[in-house]
C-alpha cells in the first residue's frame, strides 16, 4: 500500500476546481460535473450514446475513459492544491481493467506525493459499484509558474 | 477527425483540426491533452485494423496506453497523429504513435499502447502465420 501524501497546507477550494471545469471547454463537450463531499471531489459524466467507442458491446470508448482520468486528476489537483491556473499534464499511463458500460461514470484521484514543482496523481474511474474500477491512471502534473 | 486516405506514411495516419469545444483552457487556446489521447487511443486502433493480419470484425480493447505531452499545440495547428503497429501475434497487439503539427511538424505528444484482440463474445478471427501455437486457455 503506499502511504498518501498529505494534502498541503492550502486549504482545498471547490470554487477554482468548479472555475477549472468552466474553463475547460473539452470537458463541458464531455458533459463532467464536479461535486465535493465529505471524502473529497468526484467527477460525474453521464451515460451518453455518443460517448461509447463499440457500439456493439456497448463499451464506452477508450479515448473517453483516458480523458476522463486526465480531467479527475487535474480538477483534484486544482481542488487540493488551490490552483488558480491549471498545471500541465506531463505524462499519463492508463491500465484499463474492464469495459465501461453504457452507465454513469464516477472518477476520483488522490495526490501521491505533491513537490514545488511536480505532482505524482492517482486517478480512478467506476460506474456501478466503488469497488469495481473500469480504469486507474498515473498523471503526472507539472504546477503552473508563479 | 479524419483518417488521412492518401498518406503514403507507416502505419495510420489521422488529421485533428483545432477547434474551440477541444479546447483544454479557455483562457490559452490549446488542445486539451485528452484530446491528443482520444485520438491516439483511436488512432492506434485503427492501425490494428489495418494490419496485414488482422482478421476483419475481430473485436479489441485497450489494455493500456502512455502518453507523453511533449509539447502543448495551440488550436490554430491542424495535428497528424500516425500510429504504427509493432507486434501483432494474433491475441496481443503493441502500437506506437506520435501526433505533430502538420506543417511544421513540431513533436506534441507521443503514445505507447497495448491492445488485446478478441472478446468472449466475439472471439479473435486471426490466425497470423507468426502466431506462437495453440490456444492460450
Amino acid at each position: 500500500m503506499i502511504k498518501l501524501a498529505q494534502a498541503g497546507r492550502s486549504a482545498p477550494s471547490v470554487a477554482l476546481a468548479q472555475e477549472q471545469l468552466n474553463k475547460m471547454p473539452y470537458a463541458a463537450f464531455l458533459g463532467v460535473s464536479l461535486r465535493v463531499g465529505p471524502d473529497g471531489l468526484e467527477t460525474l459524466t453521464p451515460d451518453r450514446a455518443d460517448l461509447i467507442g463499440n457500439t456493439n458491446l456497448p463499451a464506452l470508448h477508450g479515448g473517453v475513459v483516458g480523458s476522463l482520468l486526465d480531467i479527475t486528476g487535474m480538477l483534484t489537483l486544482v481542488f487540493l492544491k488551490a490552483l488558480d491556473r491549471s498545471p500541465r499534464l506531463v505524462d499519463m499511463d492508463i491500465d484499463y481493467l474492464r469495459s465501461g458500460q453504457a452507465l454513469p461514470t464516477h472518477g476520483r484521484a488522490e495526490i501521491v506525493r505533491a513537490g514545488r514543482r511536480m505532482a505524482n496523481v492517482r486517478a480512478r474511474l467506476w460506474q456501478d459499484d466503488p469497488e469495481r474500477p473500469i480504469a486507474i491512471g498515473r498523471l503526472q502534473f507539472l504546477f503552473p509558474k508563479s | 477527425m479524419v483518417l488521412e486516405e492518401a498518406d503514403t506514411g507507416p502505419g495510420v495516419a489521422v488529421l485533428l483540426p483545432g477547434a474551440e469545444h477541444l479546447s483544454g483552457d479557455a483562457e490559452d487556446a490549446v488542445f486539451h491533452t485528452s484530446v491528443i489521447l482520444a485520438t491516439i487511443d483511436n488512432t492506434a486502433g485503427w492501425c490494428i485494423r489495418d494490419h496485414p493480419d488482422y482478421a476483419e470484425g475481430t473485436s479489441m480493447a485497450t489494455l493500456d496506453l502512455r502518453v507523453d505531452f511533449v509539447t502543448p499545440a495551440r488550436l490554430s495547428e491542424t495535428l497528424r497523429v500516425r500510429a504504427v503497429c509493432e507486434g501483432f501475434d494474433g491475441d496481443i497487439a503493441f502500437v506506437r504513435a506520435t501526433a505533430q503539427t502538420l506543417k511544421t511538424k513540431v513533436l506534441i505528444a507521443t503514445g505507447q499502447a497495448t491492445f488485446m484482440l478478441g472478446t468472449p463474445d466475439m472471439p479473435n478471427l486471426a490466425t497470423p502465420a507468426n502466431a506462437l501455437g495453440g490456444p492460450v486457455d
